[in-house]
């Protein structure tokens, strides 16, 4: 965003302009320079630290390398974090590939489920006349303003009744629905004119194949948008699944960060090597849908 | 038409109902106080009458070879002359554990807590060989429930609300004050006192006292509200070649040439300083209790840090920040004192004793410097805040909690808490196992002079207070850092006596809200 709020700077300025910016634009870019540099400096700092040897990290040496230094960079601490982490004796493979399998089936359960779900509930409350439908959604509303702390008891307490304690349906079904989407998404639904379903009507087309051979062709952005942002929050999930789950086996890699937080001491270059591993498939898919997702954020009137 | 207008209005209302248990957007901080506690409905209210332990207890673990083990041991069978009485639930009376029968039930315990991978591989080696020994056919596993206590406490409070509270799980005692509100756990006062299943004379005097003691809940009539398997003290770590440079030979012993000898090491432009303020309450409570106040009186019916102590310690931390001789830690600094100590930059800090090992490789990789610890300054009689949780037993049925006491038992002998002690950095529970722990930290050349210190500790045992062994206590605890600690260390001119005083008075409002209800 702060990339395009950056080009569209730019491209505002005519030809002639360049060379005389003005005192504002200057104290606008250097902001922005800052912002950027801010937003930057956490993942710097965890993909430097992944490479240091534990003594750098404990005399704050920012960068012990050639020039300034004269270490190696640390390839082994992945190595090093992915062992320590444990042994699945079940599958007779590291923990960490447990993990990530684990994580792959519920990040992918939920994108799909959530996609599904919000899609339809967004459509249902952007296009279609249903009588109390504003109540319904200043209702769904309501619900993203809950901090999830105050609903993760009464949420553990429904697991154990529905006996879904430490299996799969408990990482997946309570994260199958996410408000946000359906709100962005609905942003998104209003915005497709209504003329278009006046036509598909007359052609014979019902809500349910308007949905699927209209709307949701018209929406890639918004929903490449929902799933990446869905996905995210799926991979990087914590507390849900520590808290849902009782064997390591069904566990996911946001809780194998843990083991390197332990109660008195922190392996910090670990944890950032460990840390640096987890992000890397967002990464990969930011960097592949980079130009829908910022489309998807710019037209759902998110952008600030 | 109509049809598909009805299937996308169901399928709407599926979606916001599943919405009701959907996620917020963004994860959230831990939950930081316990909600109110339930009315207390006290099962063994009858008054537990516990006899003393004349006979020999049966030992946890059949001495047999591994073949035999499902068998019972021969001293585990009732005594002839013990008559069975009826059995309540929980057993309020040493008679009714004798009472119980577990031959052939085999009955299957989960303990929850909040180790790393690393150690619940320990413990499931543990509780693996106790699972094998056991005469009674108990099947014990270890379960991480959580990275944290918070953690814990918020998955067993939701498994008590479902009714499917695990058979163990780690507790501080507060905690477990919480839990016993509700009726969730159990007195193991009974337990103890059995004669066939519990502790004999000779291994509760074989227990170091002060940890023992630690459990016995005073909001409940002094029922038993766990057992200790491990514990850890507050100490002061600190830079002893950096101290000598400064001119002395020993490690200050009271708090006028601490904080004399603080202020002399601090150099802000150089980024040193004498000491490292944590966001910790306990933090505070040890610096109360070696200028011998409390925390809470001893009735627990309330807070007492308004005391001259408190007031001492308040206006300590504002002259140390005044005068530029400490630093705060921030919060999201994990172990940042730790860290910092390390590489040289600060020369007191008061932390828990289990953070021996990860200061000794510290250290080791940091600025390499020779460094010991000490209790806290004092004004001639030490005092030592007690840590470590202790493991309590879930209300479930009088053969799952008694299996619960044997794993807890087994895991108090003398062979597991040496083990746990040597992997961990937790201190023994046991005299018997000092010796055994002590010497495996001396052979082990990575503790070097730090084993010494270990050894020194145990010298500091009888001198162990508790925080505040209450239900409610979390909330108090938020309020003694951001309310006393952290305005002493940010407002120099704020009224030290002010800042406890309301700081009690809001604290003593806390402990009546969740005090149990009779």
């Amino acid at each position: 965003m702060i990339g395009a709020a950056a080009q569209e700077t730019t491209t505002a300025r005519r030809p002639g302009q360049s060379a005389r910016l003005s005192v504002g634009g200057v104290l606008m870019q250097i902001a922005i320079v800052l912002a950027a540099l801010m937003a930057v400096a956490p993942f710097a700092f965890m993909v430097t630290t992944s490479f240091k040897t534990y003594a750098s990290v404990i005399n704050n040496v920012i960068w012990p390398w050639f020039p300034l230094g004269s270490e190696v960079p640390q390839l082994g601490n992945f190595w090093e974090a992915i062992t320590t982490v444990g042994w699945d004796s079940q599958w007779g493979i590291y923990l960490f590939f447990r993990y990530l399998a684990n994580s792959l089936i519920v990040a992918g359960c939920i994108v799909a489920g959530s996609l599904i779900t919000s899609t339809l509930a967004a459509y249902a409350l952007a296009r279609m006349d249903l009588p109390g439908k504003q109540v319904l959604f200043v209702l769904v509303l309501v619900t993203m303003m809950m901090p999830e702390d105050l609903t993760i008891v009464p949420k553990l307490v429904m697991m154990f009744n529905l006996r879904w304690y430490n299996t799969y349906l408990g990482l997946i079904v309570p994260s199958l629905v996410s408000v946000f989407s359906i709100f962005l998404l609905r942003q998104f639904f209003m915005q497709i004119p209504r003329d278009l379903f006046e036509a598909a009507l007359i052609d014979g087309m019902g809500h349910l194949r308007f949905l699927i051979s209209v709307v949701v062709p018209l929406s890639k952005p918004a929903l490449l948008t929902v799933g990446l942002l869905n996905f995210i929050w799926a991979w990087d999930a914590f507390k849900w699944p520590l808290l849902v789950t009782r064997d390591s086996s069904m566990r996911v890699l946001g809780v194998g960060l843990q083991q390197f937080m332990q109660g008195q001491g922190t392996q910090v270059h670990l944890l950032m090597a460990f840390a640096a591993m987890v992000i890397v498939p967002v990464l990969v898919l930011y960097f592949l849908a980079q130009k829908q997702f910022r489309e998807g954020i710019l037209n759902t009137g998110l952008k600030g | 038409m109509r049809t598909q207008m009805r299937l996308m209005a169901l399928l709407l209302t599926l979606g916001l109902l599943l919405t009701a248990c959907g996620p917020a957007a963004q994860p959230a901080a831990p939950t930081a106080a316990p909600a109110k506690p339930a009315e207390s409905k006290p099962a063994d209210s009858t008054a537990a009458k516990p006899a003393a332990p004349a006979a020999q207890p049966a030992a946890t673990t059949a001495p047999a070879k591994p073949a035999e083990a499902a068998k019972p041991a021969a001293d585990a069978k009732p005594a002839a002359d013990a008559k069975p009485v009826a059995v309540s639930n929980p057993p309020t009376t040493p008679e009714m554990v004798d009472s119980i029968d577990l031959m052939g039930k085999n009955v299957e315990v989960v303990y929850w807590h909040n180790r790393p991978q690393k150690d619940q591989e320990l413990l499931q080696q543990m509780l693996d060989e106790f699972s094998k020994t056991n005469p009674y056919g108990i099947k014990a596993r270890p379960e991480i429930a959580g990275a944290s206590y918070p953690d814990v406490y918020n998955k067993v409070s939701a498994a008590i609300q479902a009714g499917q509270p695990p058979e163990v799980s780690v507790a501080y005692q507060n905690q477990a004050a919480f839990y016993r509100a509700q009726g969730a756990i159990v007195d193991l006062n009974p337990f103890l006192k059995s004669k066939k299943y519990g502790l004999s004379e000779e291994d509760q005097k074989d227990y170091f006292q002060t940890f023992l003691d630690s459990d016995i809940n005073p909001q409940f009539q002094g029922e038993r509200l766990g057992f200790p398997t491990q514990r850890s003290i507050e100490v002061m770590y600190y830079n002893a070649d950096w101290l000598k440079q400064l001119g002395y030979n020993e490690v200050p012993k009271d708090w006028k040439t601490w904080e004399e000898a603080a202020c002399k090491a601090s150099d802000p432009a150089a980024n040193k300083y004498g000491w490292a303020f944590r966001h910790d309450a306990s933090n505070f409570a040890s610096q109360v209790f070696s200028r011998g106040g409390r925390i809470l009186s001893p009735d627990a019916s309330a807070y007492v840090f308004n005391s001259e102590a408190g007031v001492e310690t308040v206006a300590m931390i504002q002259r140390m920040f005044k005068n530029k001789c400490a630093v705060e830690i921030p919060t999201s600094e994990r172990n940042g004192e730790q860290n910092r100590f390390a590489a040289g930059q600060i020369l007191f800090t008061f932390a828990s004793s289990s953070g021996l090992p990860f200061y000794q490789e510290a250290i080791g990789k940091g600025a390499n410097f020779k460094w010991d610890i000490d209790p806290l300054p004092n004004g001639g009689k030490p005092a030592v805040n007690l840590y470590g949780a202790s493991v309590s037993v879930y209300k479930t049925t009088p053969e799952k909690e008694l299996a619960a006491w044997l794993m807890i038992k087994y895991l108090g002998e003398k062979a597991q808490t040496t083990k746990w002690a040597v992997n961990t950095g937790y201190l023994p529970v046991r005299e018997s196992a000092r010796a055994d722990v002590v010497a495996a930290y001396k052979s082990d050349p990575k503790w070097g002079a730090a084993a010494d210190s270990y050894a020194r500790m145990f010298a500091w045992f009888q001198y162990a207070m508790v925080e505040s062994p209450v239900a409610g206590y979390d909330p108090v605890r938020d309020l003694i850092d951001k309310e006393i600690a952290t305005k002493a260390a940010t407002d120099p001119n704020a009224d030290p006596k002010k800042l406890v005083d309301d700081g009690v008075a809001k604290a003593n409002n806390i402990l009546k809200e969740n005090a149990p209800k009779r």
